[in-house]
């Protein structure tokens, strides 16, 4: 089963990889607030975007890690 | 599943029954967060709009004093553009006036003047400010203070808006 444990070991690499992302976002929407309420407009769309970036990011590794996943279901274990 | 006796007395005072609990897979966590990702450049959208849309209410034309009121090289406390709102109000050694925001912008503390070095101190962590244009000079704070615009009007100073 030396695959599927890789495999496992690899899902939770890419889990933290995205939890870790989805903190900064938190920062990232705690930074915004603080830039509204003190009027400093101009950085608001640029963190909008960096937001929607991490987004990207997020969806592009589940997508990955999950099509990982299926071909690894698909060839069978194999350790 | 043993009997209710055998088990000890914490299974018995709290009851749990794993088997029928509810587990979360990490292919569950992973869609979890994605979607909280989501969720959260919906949030970041919201406030750009608030923030990008949101009118400020017109600033109030106010007397503060009179210009004899401020020696030069002093300053002078005042309220602007209402009572809740404190400002500092400097007159330099030649007789140059700027007035600021009171509040620090690192931690809200009340920042006071430091005559003869042409600085607004705050107190609580050591945070300076110029007393020429509001940037910080030195401390934790990394933005500069509001500046009330001034007018000289007659004998009168009257503040006309803010600049963030």
């Amino acid at each position: 089963m030396e695959t599927r444990q890789q495999g496992l070991t690899f899902f939770s690499a890419i889990l933290a990889l995205i939890a870790t992302l989805v903190v900064i976002q938190l920062w990232l929407v705690a930074a915004a607030l603080d830039a509204a309420l003190a009027n400093a407009t101009s950085v608001l769309v640029p963190i909008m975007l960096a937001s929607g970036a991490l987004f990207l990011l997020n969806a592009g590794l589940l997508w990955w890690v999950r099509s990982f996943d299926a071909r690894l279901r698909q060839w069978g274990p194999r350790g | 599943m043993p009997d209710a006796a055998e088990q000890p007395r914490w299974r018995r005072d709290f009851p749990i029954r794993w088997d029928e609990d509810n587990y979360m897979t990490r292919r569950e966590l992973a869609k979890f967060l994605t979607l909280g990702s989501g969720l959260l450049v919906g949030v970041n959208a919201l406030i750009a709009f608030i923030g990008l849309t949101r009118e400020s209410p017109a600033a109030p034309v106010l007397r503060i004093a009179r210009i004899v009121d401020v020696a030069p090289g002093g300053s002078l406390l005042f309220a602007y553009p209402t009572a809740d709102d404190p400002c500092i109000l400097v007159r330099d050694a030649s007789g140059r006036v700027d007035a600021f925001s009171q509040v620090c912008t690192h931690l809200s503390c009340a920042v006071v003047h430091q005559p003869g070095e042409q600085s607004l101190a705050c107190p609580c962590h050591k945070g300076s400010f110029s007393s020429v244009d509001g940037r910080p000079l030195a401390g934790p704070p990394a933005r500069r203070l509001p500046r009330i615009v001034i007018e000289q009007r007659g004998a009168d100073l009257v503040a006309t808006g803010i600049e963030v």
